[in-house]
C-alpha cells in the first residue's frame, strides 16, 4: 500500500504517457487507462505514484462492488456504531492516488459516486455521514479498463468518460518488450527475444480463437519459470498455453507454436 | 522428429501457427505425397511425409506469402497467363514475403531468407515485374512449394460454398500445378477447358458464369476490390447474391400453413418514405413438426449458468443479515437490549441487498431462414451453431427458474411471416421441445422486423415479469420479398427500438456466421449484439450482453 521509497517500479515509457499523466495529476484531473490485460497499466500507475511521491491505493473492481465498499460503512463495535472509511474515502483524505482497476466491472450505481470526484469539484459526498469531503491535494483518481469486445463493453458511461483524461496502452514494441522481459525475469536477451517473438505471433491470432492474447505479463511469467530452471517449452506450456485457453484443439495448436518458437533446452 | 506428427492430426495442430504467420484464419491439411506445398488462401497443403523442419519451412513460406499480399488476385491473375514465370516469381517474392514477416518468424526459419534476393523487390508487383523480365533468377528452394493460381482465384471467388469448393478442389485436381496449365485454357474468357468439374467449385464453365453473375452483385453491394478481404467475407457476399438458391427448403410447407389460421398483423417501417406501413406483415404461428430423435439435453452445456445466475434477479433488501452494507437499526437495538438483559445477542444486525428473486422472462428468436444453412468456418452449419446456443441458453435459463420461450422464424413475403413455437412460456422444457428444435429445417427468408415485433408482443403479453429480454439468434441477413437488406436493416433496427421503448431489453447474437461487424451494426443498431465464431464462446459474451440489454431496458422502465 504505502510504498517505501526503495526503488522505482520498472516501467519503460513507450510514448508520452508519463508526461500526460503527470500533467493531468498536476492539474487535478482524473485519468482513464485503456488497454488489454497484462500490458503494464498497473505497473505504470505504480511508477507514477513513485515519481509523484504519493501513496497508491488500488481497488480491483467486480460486479458486486457497492458504493459502501468504496466509500465506507458503519460497523458495530462493542455496542457502538463506528464508521470505517473505504479505500476511496481514505485516498481522498490522505491525498493518495486511487486506482480502480477494471472499473467497468463495477455496477453502474457504484461508479456514480465517482462523478463529483472526477470533475472540477473534486468532492466526495458521504451520504451516511452527512459529509462532503474535499479531496486533499495530491489526490488523483485513476481508473482502467479493457476495451475488449467492441460492441459489448462500450460500457463506461459517457458522462463518466468525459470527466477524464484518457491514456491508451498497447503491447510494447518488440525491442522494448524484450528489454522488459529480460529485466523482469533475469533471463538472457536471446531467450527473451524468442519469447517475445512467440508472444507477437500469438497476438496475431487475437480475434480468431483466443479470448485474450499472450500479454507481456504472460511472457514474464514464462521467463520467471525459465529462470527457475524449467525448459522454455515446459515453462511456456504452463504459463502461456494453459492460461490462454481451455479448448484442447487450441491448446495443441499453441503447444505446436511453442515448440516451433522456443528451443528445447536452456542454452 | 516425432512420428505421430506425420498424421493429419499433427498437421491440423499447425493451423494456429499458420494463422498467426498469415494473419488470417488458415488451416493446414496434408497434401499429396511428394507434391510441393501450396495454398488456396484458406488451406495450406503440405506433404505430411516430409520432416518437421521441411514442413515448418514450407508452411512459413506459404503463410508469409499470404500475409505479404503476394497472392492477391490481381497478381495471381497475371500469373495464370504466364505459368512459366511462377517459379521465378516465387523465388523473389518468397524471400520478400519472408523478410516482410521476419519479426514473426521462428528463429529457425529465419535462416531461410536470402536477404540479397529479398532486397530486389519491395512489393508483389515489383517481384512480378522482375519475374517477367529477363533477369537471372535462381530457382527457389524446394521448400518454397508452389503457387496454384487457379485454386487461389477460385477460393477468392465470391460465389459458392467454400467447404464444398474446397472438397471439390482436392478431389478433382490434386496434381495440377500451375506450370502445367495451357495458356488458352486458363484465359479468362469462355473456356471449355474444365467443363467436367462441378459448378460449385467455380472451376468449370458454369462456375465461371456463376462467378461473373455474382461479381455484379458484389459490386452493387459496394465491396472493395476483389480479394481485398479475407475469403470469409466473400462467402457472405456470395450468400447475399445467391438467395435464390436457398428458397427451396420450406416453400411448400409455408404455403400450406399460410392457408390455415388468420395470423396477426404488424406494421413495417418504410425506410424510403420514413413512415410506417400499417398492418403490412402477417405473422402466423405455425405448429412445429418434431423429429423423432433423442437429442441430448445437456444441462449447463457451455457453462452459461454461472454468468446468467447473477442477472435478471431483483435486488431484495434483506433485514437481519450477518453482514451487509448498513446497520439494521431495529435489530441493533434489540441486540443491545439483549446484552443489557444479560442474554446472548443475535449478531445478525445488518441490512443487505441480495439478489434473490428471479425476475426475468426471456424469449429467444431463432432465425431459420435459408441463409443459416450455410456452413460456418468450423464445418457445422450456422443453424447448428445457433441451435446449440439456443438449447444451451434455454436450458440454462430454465434451470435458473426464469421464464423462457423459444420461437423460430422465417418468412416468405410479407403475408407469410412464420413463427414456430418450439417452446412457449408455459410449456415444460422436455424432450418434445428438443425434438421440435431438432426438427427445424432452415429455409426461405427472414423478415426480421416482423419477427421481432411478434416476439416483443408475446413477451409483453405472456412474459409476466418486470424484466423482459428478447434474444435474437440470427446471422443478421434480413432479406425477404420486398425487404432488401438496407430496407430490412432499417426495419429491424426500428423494431428493436420499439421493443426497448416497451421496456424489453434486446440482444442479438450471431454464431458462426461470417456476417461482418458493420452489417451487424446496421441491422442491430444500438441493441447489444455480438458475433462469435462458436457457441462454446457464448459464456464469455453472454454476461456483458445480458447486462447491457437489461440495463437499456431498465432506463426505459424508470
Amino acid at each position: 500500500m504505502s510504498t517505501t521509497r526503495s526503488s522505482r517500479p520498472y516501467y519503460v515509457p513507450i510514448g508520452s504517457e508519463e508526461h500526460v499523466f503527470k500533467a493531468a495529476f498536476r492539474q487535478g484531473m482524473s485519468v482513464v487507462l485503456k488497454g488489454p490485460t497484462g500490458c503494464g497499466k498497473t505497473r505504470f500507475v505504480e511508477a507514477m505514484a513513485y515519481d509523484l511521491d504519493r501513496p497508491l491505493i488500488t481497488v480491483a473492481c467486480h460486479d458486486d462492488l457497492t458504493t459502501a465498499d468504496l466509500v465506507g460503512r458503519f460497523l458495530l463495535r462493542g455496542g457502538e456504531t463506528e464508521w470505517v472509511d473505504g479505500p476511496l474515502t481514505r485516498a481522498v483524505r490522505e491525498g493518495a492516488i486511487c486506482y480502480l482497476d477494471e472499473v467497468v466491472e463495477a455496477r453502474q450505481d457504484t461508479t456514480v459516486v465517482l462523478h463529483p470526484l472526477a470533475d472540477h469539484r473534486r468532492q466526495l459526498p458521504i451520504e451516511r455521514l452527512g459529509l462532503t469531503l474535499d479531496a486533499a491535494p495530491g489526490f488523483c483518481l485513476v481508473v482502467s479498463y479493457n476495451p475488449g469486445y467492441q460492441s459489448v463493453l462500450k460500457d463506461l458511461k459517457d458522462s463518466t468518460r468525459q470527466r477524464m483524461v484518457a491514456i491508451e496502452f498497447g503491447f510494447p514494441p518488440a525491442e522494448v518488450e524484450e528489454k522488459i522481459v529480460a529485466y523482469e525475469t533475469g533471463i538472457d536477451q536471446n531467450r527473451a527475444a524468442e519469447l517475445v517473438r512467440l508472444g507477437q505471433a500469438i497476438r496475431r491470432l487475437e480475434t480468431a480463437r483466443l479470448r485474450e492474447v499472450a500479454s507481456t505479463r504472460v511472457l514474464i511469467a514464462t521467463g520467471r519459470l525459465i529462470a527457475e530452471g524449467l525448459s522454455p517449452r515446459e515453462a511456456a506450456r504452463a504459463a502461456v498455453a494453459g492460461p490462454l485457453t481451455d479448448d484442447p484443439t487450441v491448446t495443441s495448436g499453441l503447444v505446436e507454436m511453442i515448440n516451433v518458437y522456443l528451443a528445447e533446452q536452456p542454452t | 522428429m516425432r512420428s505421430d506428427e506425420a498424421t493429419s492430426d499433427g498437421l491440423g495442430r499447425l493451423s494456429l501457427l499458420a494463422s498467426a504467420l498469415s494473419g488470417r484464419a488458415l488451416q493446414v491439411a496434408p497434401g499429396e505425397p511428394g507434391e510441393p506445398a501450396w495454398t488456396d488462401g484458406t488451406l495450406v497443403f503440405v506433404d505430411a511425409a516430409t520432416s518437421a523442419r521441411d514442413r515448418l519451412e514450407a508452411l512459413a513460406v506459404q503463410a508469409s506469402l499470404l500475409a505479404a499480399g503476394s497472392l492477391e488476385p490481381e497478381v495471381v491473375r497475371r500469373l495464370t497467363r504466364r505459368p512459366a514465370s511462377v517459379k521465378r516469381y516465387l523465388a523473389i517474392e518468397g524471400h520478400r514475403a519472408l523478410a516482410a514477416n521476419e519479426h514473426l518468424l521462428p528463429l529457425r526459419v529465419r535462416s531461410l531468407i536470402d536477404w540479397n534476393v529479398a532486397a530486389r523487390s519491395d512489393a508483389p508487383a515489383a517481384s512480378l515485374a522482375a519475374s517477367l523480365s529477363l533477369e537471372v533468377i535462381a530457382e527457389p528452394p524446394e521448400n518454397f512449394g508452389t503457387i496454384r493460381a487457379r485454386h487461389l482465384l477460385a477460393s477468392n471467388d465470391p460465389g459458392g460454398n467454400s467447404a464444398a469448393k474446397r472438397e471439390h478442389d482436392v478431389r478433382q485436381q490434386p496434381n495440377r500445378v500451375l506450370a502445367e496449365l495451357d495458356e488458352d485454357e486458363s484465359s479468362a474468357g469462355g473456356s471449355v477447358g474444365s467443363l467436367f468439374s462441378s459448378p460449385v467449385g467455380g472451376g468449370g464453365a458454369l462456375g465461371r458464369l456463376l462467378r461473373r453473375m455474382l461479381e455484379a452483385v458484389r459490386q452493387l453491394n459496394g465491396g472493395g476490390p476483389p480479394g481485398a478481404d479475407a475469403p470469409t467475407h466473400w462467402t457472405r457476399r456470395g450468400t447475399r447474391g445467391s438467395y435464390a438458391a436457398f428458397s427451396t427448403g420450406l416453400a411448400g410447407t409455408l404455403e400450406e400453413a399460410a392457408l390455415e389460421g388468420r395470423g396477426r398483423k404488424y406494421p413495417e417501417w418504410d425506410a424510403h418514405r420514413q413512415r410506417y406501413r400499417w398492418d403490412w406483415c402477417t405473422v402466423r404461428e405455425v405448429e412445429p413438426s418434431s423429429k423423432s430423435c433423442t437429442p441430448l439435453m445437456v444441462s449447463d452445456a457451455f457453462g452459461l449458468r454461472r454468468s446468467l445466475a447473477r442477472l435478471g434477479t431483483g435486488l431484495d433488501s434483506c433485514h437481519r443479515q450477518v453482514q451487509g452494507d448498513d446497520i439494521d437499526i431495529d435489530a441493533a437495538v434489540e441486540a443491545r437490549v439483549d446484552v443489557k438483559a444479560g442474554s446472548a445477542p443475535d449478531d445478525a444486525v445488518y441490512l443487505d441487498s441480495l439478489r434473490r428473486r428471479r425476475d426475468l422472462a426471456v424469449l429467444l428468436l431463432l432465425d431459420i431462414s435459408g441463409s443459416v444453412a450455410e456452413s460456418a468456418a468450423t464445418g457445422q452449419t450456422v443453424h447448428e451453431h445457433q441451435r446449440a446456443a439456443a438449447t444451451a441458453l434455454t436450458v440454462a435459463l430454465h434451470d435458473l427458474g426464469d421464464r423462457v420461450a423459444l420461437y423460430a422464424f422465417h418468412s416468405q413475403g410479407r403475408s407469410a411471416v412464420h413463427l414456430v413455437p418450439v417452446k412457449r412460456f408455459d410449456d415444460d422444457l422436455d424432450l418434445l421441445v428438443m425434438r421440435r428444435l431438432h426438427g427445424l429445417v432452415p429455409g426461405a427468408y427472414s423478415r426480421l422486423g416482423a419477427a421481432i415485433r411478434h416476439g416483443a408482443a408475446i413477451l409483453e403479453e405472456q412474459g409476466g415479469t418486470s424484466r423482459r429480454l428478447l434474444v435474437v439468434l440470427s446471422d443478421g441477413l434480413a432479406y425477404d420479398h420486398g425487404y432488401e437488406p438496407m430496407y430490412g436493416a432499417a426495419d429491424a433496427r426500428r423494431a428493436l427500438v420499439e421493443a426497448r421503448r416497451h421496456g424489453i431489453g434486446c440482444l442479438c447474437l450471431g454464431i458462426g456466421a461470417s456476417t461482418d461487424a458493420e452489417v451487424l451494426r446496421r441491422v442491430f443498431g444500438s441493441a447489444a449484439h455480438a458475433a462469435i465464431p462458436r457457441p462454446e464462446q457464448l459464456r464469455q459474451v453472454i454476461g456483458p450482453l445480458f447486462r447491457s440489454a437489461l440495463r437499456s431496458a431498465e432506463v426505459r422502465r424508470r
